[in-house]
């Protein structure tokens, strides 16, 4: 028990540190996204915690949306008429953005990424199954111990 | 007692599946009956464009169009000759458009979101008479 | 000593919900789940209407595809199989024509001959993988069914005309057994589920010479799950008909509530079609996510069938992947297992099969967290089609012009990284038990686990970068 305890708070600690850490120096970053049935290019845009991001949506066919997750903000573009978006990267992890205008049958599943980086959100919960799963084998071999 | 449970049973089997194909078919003629003087579907031009793809009314007599669109884009409506139109025509979903035609002739109408590359093509016409 | 699950909860612990003379009255009554059936066999020919109306028109806005793909799965894997079992078969409205043919009633016991041709099932075939394969095959088509209208109407029609046809030739329920594609892997998971139905005291069993709940009486049917609801003792082909609290006479059937996920050290038919269902889920979890969920188009092409090549090479990968693949890696770590472990006696199948149930409360984690992303983003289409299942402009809920509103998609990520946590360590606290039924000694068992901690840990892992990461 012991040892989870203090693996569980060492790794705490330098989650905490880490997250601590100031970000990267805040820049303002453009993408230019076209959307087109049934997926973005680029489909995977990567900014750093504090960014400004700009965005400016294109479509190559019918009307089609986009909407942020987690932000939840949205923009939409018919083809020859762009649609724009602005807003500051504060919360990290990666989200999803999707189709907000149906633009075909497979519009459900048209999706993006954003990856505010760090991604502490996945890190978070790989550290917490790597505690786990180390500290299981631990307080395995340590009943077995004390139980002669 | 047993016998009547039974019946009570088979009763509502029947009701939920032939009672309700009946009931909503039903249900639905008699409300366009009531509510729409004509029906438009909606649909690209390579699926079909327009059905039907000319309408003829009335001259004078409040005419309701119901424009479902059945397909998967964004379609719009548009009659310039009588100032009616619908911006935007989801997919799956129903608009009604009203207007009261005064003037005889042939009216063009057509479709107002791009919605495939064949979109100039979607066009129909009213026929007054 | 009792053995607690995370130190808390007793394995053995259980508390009798039909204790309650409501609900014992309510599990008594023919009336139910008759109306239960009824009912869902109402909202089922309105799917099947909007499915044929829909045709080809946007999924998103249908009646039949949101309330199956969305409300009815989601359910399912929230609620129905990981709280209440097999509590979706209990409701299930494919079987009743059969019954009702078989029975020559919908609510009357009429005596202990059925109708029918009665056949047996072979019994080659009596086990998954009927339904495994069947399984598999539907999801080749996920990329038509859950956007088309029309293609869901087929699939539903199909299966509920299959299930009609099975039940004519064959004995009973052997469609849901044997054939039904959703059957096997709420089979499977109902394992972790937290009820049961089981008898209560086994000396009264014991006692009772005539097997009422197995040959039935004039109360209620023989298990239509040709089951014995005297000493069966897994979740697994239960599937809560409640025929066996109506014809046991002496009021020994209960309904429990119990720890999550005991069903999974009973070592009974534990076999290697339910270890390939395990595979199958987990795989096919998987592939769902990534054409649906991931950013890539050419693999939405793939699945849409925008090509003919594109859709084969989809459809031999995620066989490759969900039938060998995902299995081979397992067979790895099973073989490492055996030689962590020097236990020279213990066969490697029954390694292989024995660890493959840690596969169970991971792979409902997976679902899990794979729904909430599918439900929170696009729930809200459900205000929009109740109100106008038709997409004929009707409004009977008043709420058919509220848009697509996604939902909490900030916690999306936070809820699916915890429901894997949660899961892995369930699978860890089953694993190592399972890890004791294997194995002779102790020190084998404790060394054999490693391998296996390390294939959950790095599954896990998986699915965490391929949801969040």
């Amino acid at each position: 028990m012991k040892n989870i305890r203090a693996i569980s708070i060492f790794s705490f600690i330098v989650y905490s540190l880490w997250l601590m850490a100031s970000p990267a120096q805040a820049a303002e970053k453009f993408f230019e996204i076209k959307a087109k049935k049934f997926s973005y290019t680029p489909n995977i845009i990567t900014v750093n915690r504090g960014d400004t991001v700009k965005i400016r949506l294109l479509s190559e066919d019918v009307h089609h949306g986009f909407f942020l997750d987690g932000y939840g903000i949205k923009t939409s573009a018919h083809p020859g008429m762009d649609g724009s978006l602005k807003f500051i990267a504060d919360k990290p992890g990666r989200y999803t953005f999707r189709c907000s205008v149906t633009c075909g049958e497979f519009h459900p599943y048209m999706v993006g990424y954003l990856v505010v980086g760090p991604n502490s959100r996945f890190w978070l919960f790989a550290a917490i199954v790597l505690v786990i799963g180390i500290g299981s084998i631990i307080t395995l071999n340590r009943v077995k111990k004390t139980n002669g | 007692m047993k016998k009547i449970n039974e019946t009570i049973a088979v009763t509502l089997m029947l009701l939920a599946t032939v009672g309700t194909i009946i009931g909503v078919f039903v249900i639905e003629a008699a409300r366009r009956k009531k509510f729409y003087t004509v029906e438009l579907i909606a649909r690209s031009p390579l699926n079909g464009n327009w059905y039907p793809k000319e309408i003829r009314i009335p001259l004078g007599k409040e005419v309701k169009i119901y424009i479902r669109n059945v397909e998967t884009v964004s379609h719009g409506f548009s009659l310039p000759e009588f100032n009616v139109s619908a911006l935007e025509i989801k997919a799956g979903e129903v608009e009604v458009v009203k207007f009261t035609p005064d003037k005889r002739g042939t009216f063009p109408f057509m479709c107002t979101v791009w919605c495939s590359n064949e979109h100039l093509h979607m066009s129909g016409e009213v026929i007054v008479e | 000593m009792a053995d607690k699950l995370f130190g808390l909860i007793d394995l053995n612990w259980r508390f009798e919900l039909t204790k309650f003379k409501l609900i014992r009255n309510l599990f008594k009554s023919r009336w139910f789940p008759l109306l239960a059936i009824i009912l869902n066999l109402f909202i089922f020919v309105i799917i099947l209407i909007s499915g044929l109306i829909g045709g080809f028109s946007a999924g998103n806005y249908n009646f039949g595809i949101m309330i199956v793909w969305i409300l009815w799965w989601v359910m399912l894997m929230f609620v129905l199989v990981p709280i209440f079992s097999r509590a979706w078969c209990l409701m299930c409205p494919f079987p009743v024509f059969s019954d009702w043919l078989q029975r020559g009633a919908l609510f009357a016991v009429t005596g202990l001959k059925l109708k029918g041709l009665g056949l047996k099932w072979p019994k080659a075939l009596k086990n998954m993988w009927v339904m495994n394969i069947l399984f598999l095959v539907t999801t080749f088509f996920s990329g038509f069914f859950t956007v088309r209208p029309l293609a869901t109407f087929i699939l539903l029609g199909g299966i509920i005309l299959l299930a009609f046809l099975i039940g004519l030739v064959f004995e009973k329920r052997s469609f849901c057994l044997y054939v039904c594609p959703v059957s096997g892997f709420q089979g499977l998971y109902s394992q972790f589920a937290m009820a049961e139905v089981r008898r209560k005291d086994p000396e009264i069993c014991k006692n009772h010479k005539v097997k009422t709940c197995y040959v039935g009486n004039e109360c209620g049917y023989g298990c239509p799950w040709m089951l014995t609801p005297f000493n069966f003792t897994k979740n697994t082909y239960c599937g809560m008909c409640l025929e066996c609290f109506k014809s046991c006479p002496h009021d020994n059937m209960a309904f429990n509530l119990r720890p999550p996920g005991v069903d999974l050290l009973v070592d009974e038919k534990r076999g290697l079609d339910e270890a390939w269902k395990a595979f199958i889920m987990l795989g096919i979890a998987m592939v769902f996510f990534l054409t649906m969920q991931g950013p890539w188009g050419f693999l939405k092409d793939w699945v849409r069938g925008a090509s003919l090549t594109g859709y084969l090479t989809f459809i031999s990968l995620h066989t490759a992947f969900s039938l060998l693949i995902v299995p081979a890696i397992f067979f790895f770590f099973s073989y490492l297992s055996k030689s962590f472990s020097g236990a020279k006696e213990v066969s490697l199948k029954k390694i292989f099969t024995n660890f493959s149930y840690t596969l169970v409360p991971l792979g409902l984690g997976v679902w899990i967290a794979f729904s909430v992303g599918i439900v929170l983003p696009n729930g809200s289409y459900i205000l929009h089609i109740i109100s106008d299942p038709f997409a004929w402009g009707w409004n009977l809920f008043g709420t058919r012009s509220v848009p697509w509103t996604p939902v909490f998609t900030g916690a999306l990520g936070y809820l699916q990284g915890a429901v894997l946590v949660l899961f892995y360590l369930f699978s860890l606290a089953y694993g190592t038990r399972l890890s004791k039924q294997t194995y002779p000694t102790d020190g084998q068992a404790k060394r054999g686990w490693i391998p296996i901690l390390i294939f959950l840990t790095l599954a896990t892992l998986a699915f965490l970068w391929l949801y969040i990461g």
